[in-house]
């Protein structure tokens, strides 16, 4: 997959957890996820449509995605509950969204954020293109944002 | 004193609290602000309520913003009300469709209360 379609989800990443949400995040080196269907904790996902196809899936652990919305709300919460979830597509909606700024080569339409939780679970990405993942290090826990884009 | 209502458009609950505090923060009463969780529904509540401001997201089950703009901007009522749209949609021609179908103002999430606040408090009317 080419870095032209990475780069604007990192950036938008970034801006998100650094400079809005002020964390100390730090991004790994992307990689092709092997095993694209089995994630386990909180996964917010987003469809990508229009002159691409694709979708991107932003994925913490059920602590980290309590910490990550108290942060981005200012506000502590302590389980998982539909705020939690909320605030996790909220999220991806910003990423999503602010990356189509680095791809204006492309009209691309997002659609509306779904969240899946659980130990064991698939999704099921777009045939035939691969999903790259891009892992993360911060303050409030590690987390990965997979990205599965291609031209239409 | 702030005479005015302010409608916060958003299906995220936590984005609508978000800019709810953003405003509290600014001396805007509580009692001001209404919220809607679509597009649909706040074209409801803008037939019951005199609105002096709409704060509407893009990305929304039911009856999404864009179209709530449009929808609003055919009422004799708010065919001036200003509207501020904020949206993680950051792409160029996305504010263009939005300006195109009405818009006054639009802002992309993520953004910091101060930046929100100093595009609000050009449309405030105090008294």
């Amino acid at each position: 997959m080419k870095a032209k379609f990475i780069n604007p989800f990192i950036n938008a990443s970034q801006r998100l957890f650094q400079e809005y949400m002020k964390l100390d995040v730090h991004a790994g080196k992307p990689f092709l996820l092997a095993d694209p269907r089995n994630l386990k904790g909180v996964s917010a996902i987003i469809g990508l449509a229009g002159e691409t196809t694709g979708a991107v899936v932003l994925t913490f652990s059920r602590e980290t995605a309590i910490e990550m919305v108290s942060r981005l709300e200012g506000k502590k919460y302590v389980a998982l509950g539909a705020e939690i979830l909320d605030g996790v597509g909220e999220m991806i909606n910003i990423i999503a969204g602010n990356a189509k700024k680095d791809l204006q080569d492309y009209k691309i339409v997002i659609s509306l954020p779904g969240i899946i939780t659980g130990n064991d679970y698939k999704i099921n990405w777009p045939q035939g293109v691969p999903v790259i993942s891009i892992p993360y290090e911060s303050e409030l826990g590690p987390f990965a944002i997979n990205v599965s884009i291609k031209e239409s | 004193m702030i005479s005015m209502k302010i409608l916060i458009i958003d299906d995220s609950g936590v984005m609508r609290r978000i800019h709810k505090n953003t405003l509290i923060e600014n001396k805007i009463p509580e009692e001001a602000l209404i919220e809607a969780a679509d597009g649909k529904e706040a074209l409801q509540l803008a037939s019951k309520n005199e609105i002096n401001l709409f704060l509407v997201d893009w990305n929304m089950p039911n009856l999404d913003g864009l179209s709530f703009v449009e929808r609003i901007r055919n009422t004799e009522r708010y065919k001036t009300t200003p509207i501020i749209m904020v949206t993680s949609e950051a792409a160029k021609y996305n504010v263009i469709q939005a300006i195109t179908a009405g818009v006054t103002d639009y802002v992309v999430k993520p953004i910091q209360g101060t930046v929100l606040w100093d595009k609000i408090s050009n449309y405030i009317k105090s008294e």
